[in-house]
């Protein structure tokens, strides 16, 4: 019969008070609130904003500013979904905008020769739709491997599909824009349910809350969260760490890829310099969400805010007649003002 | 979860052990130009805890991670439960039933101590969701508790962020979690680093009990009156070369630091 070791005696030295896990239901409910608070606050600056933009332009409150805000939230959230997983796990990808422009112009060029071949526009659609999607899965991967296999920094491996991907998207649309598809591209991309929303809005929102879950609920997610804290607890536990990454870049550069069908599905065609910046928006939308650019923490539900924060501005920032050049500057203030926030609030002990 | 069994594996009075749990034959591994480890063999047999001591560059660290399957050795045999093996990684001699804890690979600070607990072994809840990856938390609730009870360290509430635990407390989760978890054999790499003497003297227990319940038990540590407290046998490495394996008994403090360390220490070699 084992003995018990007493948790009172187990931590029973002067500077070491508290027995393991004591007083964890005050403390969950703590930490609830705390998690809430910080989510209430996101909330509470996203009804400050739209108030604020208001107070400067009554039409920025309506049906149908808040349409062009999701439309504009979409792509970004797409983004930001792979981003959080991404940042979670200790790692970063800045190349989810060149990936997000090289997939739309690889999307609008396949309808466009399949529409001139006289395909039939569903297939067509179905089929821009999934090379979008392939495309974004090639670079996710070559990410994945150049950060598994050749063991190079996150920054690095994206900042070099960023600019391979950029220039590989201005030399096959020769810098034009791509149009040409099927004409059910505008009447899906642009017919308008419930005053707001689109089927590429909606498929959006159904990918956000299946990723939401996964990275919530599933072991999926709870080894994202294990590798971006301690690595090598990760791998000690018998997670196949490499592979586990390699799943995540994939992961975020499908979503980058979609991300461009999106915009192609809005624009009806794909621009080559569409997805130029948008990495940060992305990246911001993540980390005003709450998560640490350290990893192991951060939630889908913040990024969701955040992304939805960081889109409202933007938008704003239009509805209050600045230029829109100005637009980079702020996500480039709000990154460095959410970081430093988080600094500020993060618990000390966080080494260790 | 089966624990493993009591009375039947443990050994008896006369010092009686079984046939090797796990073992290293001849090892040889090599750092370029050097030589980490020279023929060295090491074994450790079903209720056995064996101390692994030596100085700084002895070669410890790195027989520790050619048992556990991060590194192979340059040749040599390594052979678990009677078969030779060639680990691919430390997955497999995971899987096969041997716990590594390294010094300061500890845990994930982010996660509860439950999700540490279970890390890598997660509870599914069944059917399709199960199927998806959805955990099972309630489950891994209870028995998140009944493991370390077994083991006997008591947590009333397994919900607490492993950051908000104190140096020692989180030591006795690691310790906890690998001591539950290891089917076969466990290892520990300075288990009782940073402990005060309190603590030590609870995870000491810890490692007494895991012997007890019949697992072989390796435990690497510089703190040479905790492994005259723990251990049966004590293999001593010098320079990467086997240079004592004998019944912790047949030492005393003055011939083990000898050993250590090739020479007559003048100061008091087990310290304050």
């Amino acid at each position: 019969m084992p003995s018990r070791t007493d948790v009172e005696v187990l931590s029973a030295d002067a500077n070491e008070p508290h027995p393991i896990g004591a007083g964890a239901v005050g403390l969950r409910g703590r930490l609830w609130q705390l998690a809430t608070n910080q989510q209430m606050l996101l909330l509470f600056a996203l009804l400050f904003l739209v108030a604020a933009f208001t107070s400067q332009n009554a039409r920025y409150l309506s049906t149908r500013s808040f349409a062009n805000i999701l439309q504009d939230w979409a792509p970004v959230m797409l983004m930001a979904t792979g981003e959080t997983f991404v940042i979670i796990s200790g790692g970063i990808d800045i190349s989810v905008g060149s990936i997000l422009g090289l997939a739309g112009v690889v999307c609008a060029l396949v309808m466009q020769s399949m529409t001139v071949g006289g395909a039939d526009p569903g297939l067509t659609i179905a089929a821009g739709v999934g090379v979008g999607a392939l495309v974004g899965l090639g670079v996710g991967l070559v990410n994945g491997l150049m950060v598994t296999k050749l063991g190079l920094a996150p920054f690095i491996a994206t900042l070099a599909t960023l600019g391979a991907a950029y220039g590989l998207t201005l030399v096959i649309s020769h810098g034009q824009q791509i149009g040409g598809g099927p004409q059910a591209v505008t009447t899906v991309g642009n017919s308008v349910y419930l005053g707001m929303f689109t089927v590429p809005l909606i498929t959006v929102i159904a990918i956000v809350a299946a990723s939401s879950m996964l990275l919530a609920w599933t072991q999926f997610g709870r080894w994202t969260q294990a590798i971006g804290s301690n690595r090598f607890s990760a791998r000690g536990a018998g997670i196949d760490v490499n592979r586990h990454l390699l799943m995540l870049y994939a992961f975020s550069g499908v979503l980058a890829g979609l991300a461009g069908v999106v915009v192609y599905f809005r624009l009806a065609s794909g621009a080559p310099t569409s997805g130029s910046g948008q990495e940060l928006t992305a990246i911001a939308a993540v980390v005003i969400g709450g998560a640490s650019l350290s990893g192991g923490s951060g939630s889908m539900v913040g990024t969701i805010l955040g992304a939805l924060i960081i889109s409202s501005i933007l938008s704003g920032l239009i509805f209050i007649g600045i230029e829109p050049s100005w637009q980079q500057v702020a996500v480039g203030g709000i990154i460095a003002g959410a970081v430093f926030v988080q600094g500020l609030t993060r618990p000390a002990g966080r080494a260790a | 979860m089966t624990g493993p069994t009591l009375a039947a594996d443990t050994p008896m009075a006369g010092g009686q052990w079984g046939p090797p749990v796990y073992e290293a034959r001849n090892i040889v591994k090599n750092y370029g130009h050097v030589r980490a480890l020279d023929d060295v063999s090491i074994s450790v047999r079903p209720g056995e805890v064996v101390g692994l001591v030596g100085d700084n560059g002895a070669g410890k660290s790195t027989l520790v991670k050619c048992l556990s399957g991060a590194f192979a050795p340059d040749s040599g045999h390594l052979v678990f439960e009677g078969t030779e093996r060639q680990w691919r990684s430390p997955h497999e001699v995971h899987s096969a039933g041997v716990e590594t804890l390294y010094q300061d690979s500890g845990l994930a600070p982010d996660l509860s101590i439950r999700a540490n607990i279970f890390l890598g072994r997660e509870s599914r809840r069944p059917g399709l969701l199960g199927w998806l990856g959805f955990l099972d938390e309630p489950q891994m609730a209870v028995s998140a508790n009944a493991q370390l009870e077994r083991i006997g360290v008591y947590i009333p509430s397994t919900d607490r962020r492993v950051d908000e635990l104190s140096g020692g407390q989180r030591q006795a989760v690691a310790i906890g979690r690998a001591v539950a978890w290891a089917k076969k054999v466990i290892i520990l790499d300075e288990p009782t680093n940073h402990l005060g003497a309190r603590q030590s003297a609870e995870v000491l227990d810890v490692i007494r009990q895991a012997g007890q319940s019949g697992i072989g038990v390796l435990v690497v540590s510089h703190t040479l009156p905790h492994i005259f407290e723990v251990c049966d046998r004590i293999v001593v490495l010098r320079l990467g070369k086997v240079v004592a394996d004998e019944p912790a008994s047949d030492f005393t403090a003055d011939s083990l630091v000898k050993a250590i360390t090739g020479f007559q220490r003048k100061t008091n070699p087990l310290g304050p």
